[in-house]
């Protein structure tokens, strides 16, 4: 009898202490039930489902995922073969939250995926999982195998005729291949760098064909979601945002970690509660809710529900929804540094402002951080930004890179004009 | 016609374009890196920012990437707004971080369109403090030099290399600021098409290392509209010339495109683009040379070899001079052999000299019937020479027997754009521009129909839906086939094996469907069956569709088709020389023979047959080659950077070049030695004082006109020499040339006139009219602050539109006649155990007469090789890598031996013209014998 009470239905198999649970295990504890149901419902029902749900992408970028969904042609005239590609390639600094759910629960990811391949009438789906994720990749291949063998994938499903074969792809490593274009290229054996739009992917995708890219967390989302309705799952939600979603905590705190908290929790809640408060002796100067490409918040914003529209709104975005503490005795000259030059380093090279304009910022704050730099360096800083705004560049990746350094500017400005005016950083 | 307003101007923009086009076709300069005109834009550069306007009351507004912004009607843009500026200012900063600043030790700098664009953008200041990153550069062959640092990844070379030229060897590595455009190891580009990096790239990574032998500035080469010799497509050129200084004759430094929309439109072929150093080489006869009296007797020269030494032309010409008198008075027979590398006015001065019945092609009777047929089948109504832009448009290709991509290099590059018209249609479905190249691109759609029939597979078979590789005769048996089942008729295909029967029904029906089919063949399988197959599935397509259709015929050299108007069907061929001669053996003769090297025309024998009927042969011609061995007299002969004249190309286009120098020492043009001749006989015939009166080439051109309708539209291409503009000649040189006073201030320290140009409204000067938009005789494409040849747009009516002012190529027109009747002979090969038939191969360097005179082509150009099928090895006994020798009409020939799946059993392919072999190939397809050489000396090598 489906748990109308659930509300923890990502991690609800997932003890720290215990190995994932085999098909046995899962399918004891009710798994696998969603993607029964699904085979009995009509693609286009569990499309309109997932849309009314108001499940958004837990990638980063928020989009309603039943939207994205319904954007694939289907029916008469429409491409024999579409694709649904499982975007694993959790690169963002900061997030391990996918991670958490294909090593603990591989077979949540494997039912969600069964389920939206079908809903998209794709037969082919594939897993593209970050190269660093060796046990992920081997729990999931195992789970893939279980699943085939239980025919709970592969040819003619419990004899409901529809066909689906995963196939896991190890990503070689490469921050772009997030980005789901590139991820695409990257897949088809091309250089990862994102595509043209349009056309979308859901009309020219992978290989041409339709092609659906949605996060593991998303994925995740979608078993529950079809055997419990949207009614249930909208009441998951402390806010407008619907669901439970898996929040994380990195930094100098007590506790860091990862838990599944209803949407629109309070950050204070997340920080405090979940992950045990600061250290002893430390306090919270700053923080990155969504990991390592979003905007710098401050203390005054520990109020805020993490949700999409309420992070938005403070000048930040929620982004995975891992958050990234910053505090009173670590240098934020130093952390904006050490992620810009991640982002320089994983930039794909194709557009001028990403390419040549974050080794540049990597350039001045490594002078800034030594001691050698100037006031004119700060104008410099803001000029970078500037030029890698929204819009300003092919895809999403500098504008993102931008976003801690531009924060950063105006949040801890003195920090900036300290290490000039001293010549040192002062943390050290 | 969308109206927009940019910077609160309204201008009519084309529907669908993209706002880059907009603002360059309108004049607005606006920088710009990764769009190029034929491929598109991909957003990478962020160069060509500007701000768009969501209506009046929007006074932010938004930055948006023109290249990237489809126009709307009432859009409204500003390409001045500060924002835009600081933004396009702050990309090239960028840019430029990593870039060496080595302008001025760079070949680039002059022409660099970075240069330009970062003046254009206001970037002055370098604030970046940083190391810059460096790269290792690789070596790419011959014909390319690389420079990585000077890079500031715009994705173009690659992007041309490619998506549009289907080359595999180049890609983008690496990421982020490491970007590396290269090979994965160093050597030779694989792609015929590299030479283009050189302009396509917009900064000196790319240069051409030709040039750089004998380099100088852009601005101090002088330069004219041209037309590439090297095939007989035509392409535009703008080759550059410049004297070294000190009274040293001009030297030939380079050859770049010059936009032609109908035929090159931006691009050359490597061939084209390097080929010209022919002019500058040790084979090229600079002055007039005269035979000892002796014959050599040494083991290495032929029979009737003479050795020649250097005399004053003066002698030389009065020695003419008497010859043409003795002929005046009946007692000499006087011969004039033309040739196809030639231009009209010197085939026709030649003609007018020793009169028409004594004027004979230079070719073979076989290659003169080739052209005949080719000239013939394009007479007919039903039938229409595509231009290039039409070839790229064409649904469905048949390519029948001519190896396109080493006889006619830029129509093969035009069918590759072709293969992509179904992605582009379907691009058009989805609403998204064609402009948008990566959009375009990503699109996985399967390939227009594109089918090769023919002995080698093509470089083109990664494009091609089908490849049915055989023999000539087999080509024609398909072809024939495929003529027939677009009729409904199924006899020819029923006798095909299964699997070729099922190629050719696909070929049939594709080609019936088609909206805009395109048959594409040529002289090249030196087949008239291939040929007149070829007109028969145009013709019978046209009829089924009522409108004509499209066919490309190939000819072989750059003159073919012009050559060939001046004989009608059955007349002129070596052969019926040679008979001619024998017949009338009682009376001296004089051979004159025009640009030509008969051995690579005719059998040796039938040459000898010739040279022996007559006492004195005189050449006129640029490099030493068989013939001269046997000539008393060599007049050196202006190649076409030093002349000026009219070639028709394939499509039957007639197209003027122009002297871009003056030869060195004592070239001239080949006509002007036949005037000079005739301006020395004391008594002159009317024809003879007609042919003395000659001043201008101009003149020649003139009277062709006048003697042959076809040529009518001669006296309308290009102005005379008396045109002025505003009073002005049009100056070959750039007004920014240098040195002029000082150039040959060693040796004297007066400045000398220009050489005086009698042919052309031109001068060898800075003096004249230098705006390439107010003639197109202005071959320096130059506009203020656009210093590199991407300022052709500048010079077109729009953005790859036609270059602007009157046209120097102009169609023939020729009296129409419909396709000889004709019925494909059913052929039985006779197979002896030993006997191969020798069937001709291409290849892009080696088998081009001229452009193996260039150094650094001959030295990719192939050792001589006989390419068997693996079946023949084993019954031969050879495996590849083995030296043979080669038996062919009578001629013996050292190979190495090939191997290849494709190649059909019981042939050998033979690579036509290649140095080494080049009197084989007057000779193809022949019975051959190929066994392994047994008397081999270890290390010896053919």
């Amino acid at each position: 009898m489906p748990d109308q009470t659930l509300t923890k239905p990502l991690t609800k198999n997932i003890c720290p202490q215990h190995k994932p649970p085999d098909i046995e295990r899962y399918q004891d504890n009710g798994g696998y039930s969603g993607w029964r149901k699904a085979l009995g419902m009509a693609p286009e029902d569990i499309v309109e489902l997932v849309q009314k749900s108001g499940l958004r992408g837990r990638g980063g970028a928020g989009f309603n995922t039943g939207l994205k969904w319904s954007f694939v042609p289907r029916g008469k005239g429409s491409p024999a073969v579409k694709y649904l590609v499982c975007n694993a390639d959790e690169m963002e600094p900061g997030t391990f939250k996918d991670r958490l759910l294909m090593e603990q629960n591989p077979h949540l990811l494997i039912e969600g995926m069964a389920i939206a391949a079908y809903a998209i009438e794709a037969r082919t789906a594939y897993i593209f999982i970050r190269g660093e994720y060796h046990l992920a990749a081997v729990r999931l291949e195992q789970a893939i195998n279980e699943a085939r063998q239980a025919g709970l994938i592969g040819p003619d499903i419990l004899n409901s005729g529809y066909s689906l074969e995963i196939y896991l792809h190890r990503s070689a490593g490469n921050y772009i291949c997030g980005e789901e274009t590139a991820l695409l290229n990257a897949l088809e054996g091309r250089r990862a760098i994102p595509r043209a739009k349009p056309p979308f992917p859901q009309v020219s995708g992978l290989w041409g064909k339709p092609t659906v890219v949605n996060n593991v967390e998303t994925l995740c989302n979608i078993p529950h979601l079809i055997e419990l309705g949207s009614e249930w799952y909208k009441s998951l939600g402390r806010c407008q945002d619907a669901g439970s979603k898996l929040f994380g905590v990195s930094g100098k705190v007590n506790k860091p970690g990862t838990w599944e908290l209803p949407m629109g929790t309070p950050i204070r809640e997340i920080i405090e509660e979940h992950a045990g408060g600061m250290r002893d002796g430390l306090k919270l100067k700053g923080f990155l809710p969504g990991g390592g490409s979003t905007d710098f918040l401050g203390p005054t914003d520990l109020d805020l529900p993490m949700d999409y529209d309420a992070i938005a709104k403070a000048g930040s975005r929620m982004g995975t929804g891992t958050i990234i503490v910053l505090d009173d005795h670590t240098c934020p000259v130093g952390l904006v540094l050490n992620l810009s030059q991640f982002f320089a380093r994983e930039s794909c090279g194709w557009c001028t402002p990403c390419r040549d304009g974050l080794p540049w910022v990597v350039e001045i704050l490594t002078r800034i951080e030594n001691g050698s730099g100037t006031p004119e360096d700060l104008d410099l800083l803001q000029e970078q930004v500037a030029r890698m705004g929204p819009g300003n560049t092919f895809c999403a990746l500098a504008p993102g890179a931008a976003e801690p350094l531009q924060s950063a500017l105006r949040l801890f400005e003195e920090d900036f004009i300290d290490h000039i005016r001293k010549g040192r950083c002062p943390y050290r | 016609m969308p109206t927009i307003t940019i910077d609160g101007k309204n201008y009519q923009a084309e529907e669908q374009e993209n706002l880059l086009s907009v603002c360059l076709t309108a004049g607005i300069n606006l920088p710009y890196f990764c769009w190029h005109p034929a491929m598109g834009s991909v957003g990478a550069c962020r160069q060509c920012a500007v701000i768009e306007y969501k209506n009046t009351d929007d006074k932010h507004g938004r930055l948006v990437m023109s290249c990237m912004t489809q126009v709307r009607e009432g859009g409204i843009y500003s390409v001045d707004a500060t924002r835009a500026r600081q933004f396009r200012g702050g990309i090239i900063e960028n840019l430029m971080t990593n870039h060496p600043h080595d302008c001025p030790v760079c070949e680039e700098g002059g022409e660099c369109h970075l240069q330009d664009m970062t003046e254009m953008s206001g970037h002055t200041m370098r604030r970046f403090r940083g190391r810059k990153r460096t790269h290792r550069n690789q070596y790419l062959g011959p014909f390319i030099n690389h420079e990585m640092n000077r890079c500031i990844a715009c994705y173009r070379c690659t992007r041309f290399y490619r998506d549009y030229a289907g080359g595999t060897d180049l890609q983008p590595l690496a990421r982020n600021n490491q970007v590396y455009f290269g090979r994965h190891e160093d050597g030779l580009l694989e792609n015929g098409f590299s030479g283009n990096l050189v302009e396509v790239c917009p900064t000196g990574v790319f240069t051409d290392k030709t040039f750089s032998k004998h380099f100088v500035r852009k601005w101090d080469l002088q330069s004219a509209p041209s037309v590439c010799e090297h095939c007989a497509v035509g392409c535009n050129t703008a080759p550059g010339a410049r004297a070294p200084g000190n009274g040293k004759d001009p030297i030939l430094r380079r050859v770049v495109n010059l936009y032609n929309r109908d035929i090159n439109g931006y691009f050359l072929c490597d061939r084209g683009r390097f080929g010209y150093d022919y002019v500058n080489s040790e084979k090229r006869i600079k002055n007039v040379l005269v035979a000892c009296e002796k014959n050599i007797i040494s083991s290495t020269a032929a029979p009737g070899e003479r050795i020649h030494g250097e005399i004053h032309p003066e002698p030389a010409v009065k020695h003419l001079a008497r010859h043409l008198a003795e002929v005046q008075q009946g007692r000499r027979r006087l011969i004039g052999i033309g040739s196809p590398r030639s231009s009209l006015e010197n085939n026709f001065a030649l003609r007018e000299l020793v009169g028409k019945n004594n004027f004979f092609s230079g070719l073979s009777a076989r290659d003169l019937q080739l052209l005949q047929l080719v000239d013939r089948t394009q007479r007919d109504a039903r039938i229409h020479c595509p231009t290039t832009p039409e070839i790229e448009s064409a649904d469905a290709i048949l390519i029948l027997g001519e190896d396109i991509d080493n006889t006619a290099p830029r129509v093969a590059l035009a069918v590759r754009q072709a293969a992509r018209n179904r992605q582009k249609r379907q691009a058009q479905q989805l609403q998204i521009p064609l402009w948008q190249d990566a959009s375009v691109r990503q699109l996985r759609v399967e390939a227009s129909p594109i089918f090769f029939i023919g002995l080698e597979k093509p470089r083109l078979a990664d494009i091609t839906s089908a490849t049915l590789l055989g023999t000539p005769e087999q080509t024609a048996l398909f072809a024939d086939s495929i003529a027939q089942l677009i009729l409904g008729d199924d006899t020819g295909a029923r006798k095909l094996a299964p699997d070729c029967r099922a190629q050719v029904e696909q070929v049939a029906n594709t080609l019936r469907q088609a909206e805009n089919p395109l048959i594409i063949s040529g002289c090249g399988s030196r087949s008239s069956d291939i040929i007149h197959c070829a007109g028969k599935i145009a013709a019978t397509l046209a009829d089924t569709s009522s409108s004509p259709c499209s066919l490309y015929l190939a000819c072989p050299e750059v003159n073919s088709l012009g050559l060939t108007q001046f004989f009608p069907a059955g007349e002129g061929d070596l052969e019926q020389l040679a008979h001619t001669l024998e017949i009338h053996s009682g009376t001296p003769c004089t051979l004159i023979v025009l640009e030509n090297d008969l051995y690579r025309r005719a059998d040796r024998h039938t040459v000898e047959r010739i040279f022996n009927s007559a006492d004195a042969v005189i050449l006129i011609d640029t490099l030493l080659n068989n013939t001269a061995r046997h000539a008393d007299l060599i007049f050196p002969a202006a190649a076409t950077a030093e002349s000026q004249g009219t070639y028709i190309n394939s499509q039957g286009t007639a197209q003027r070049f122009y002297a871009v120098c003056e030869g060195a020492s004592y070239i001239q043009e080949s006509w002007r030695w036949l005037v000079d001749a005739a301006n020395f006989c004391k008594q002159k015939s009317p024809q003879l004082a007609t042919i003395a009166a000659w001043r201008h080439s101009m003149d020649l051109s003139e009277a062709l006109a006048a003697n042959f309708h076809q040529f009518e539209v001669l006296e309308k291409i290009g102005p005379d020499e008396n045109y002025r503009l505003n009073g002005l000649k049009i100056a070959r040189q750039s007004h920014r040339y240098s040195g002029r006073t000082a150039l040959g201030a060693k040796a004297q320290v007066a400045e000398l006139p220009p050489h005086p140009d009698p042919d052309a409204p031109m001068t060898f000067s800075m003096e004249g009219i230098q705006s390439p938009a107010m003639t197109p005789l202005s071959a320096h494409i130059w506009s203020p602050g656009w210093n590199s040849n991407q300022s052709i747009i500048k010079f077109q009516q729009e953005i790859n539109g036609h270059r602007l002012g009157v046209r120097g190529s102009v169609p023939i027109r020729r009296q129409p006649q419909p396709l000889p009747e004709w019925q494909l002979a059913a052929s039985v090969p006779a197979k002896t155990s030993k006997t191969l038939t020798a069937v001709p191969l291409y290849r892009l360097f080696g088998s081009g007469e001229l452009s193996v005179g260039a150094a650094a082509i001959a030295s990719v150009t192939d050792i001589p090789f006989a390419q068997i099928s693996r079946e023949d090895a084993q019954r031969l006994d050879v495996t590849a890598g083995d030296i043979g020798q080669l038996q062919l009409g009578g001629e013996s020939h050292t190979v190495e031996i090939r191997i290849s799946d494709a190649q059909p059993p019981g042939t050998v392919g033979v690579p036509s013209g290649l140095p080494g072999l080049e009197t084989l190939a007057a000779l193809l397809p022949a019975p051959a014998q190929l066994e392994r050489r047994s008397d081999r000396e270890p290390g010896e090598t053919p």
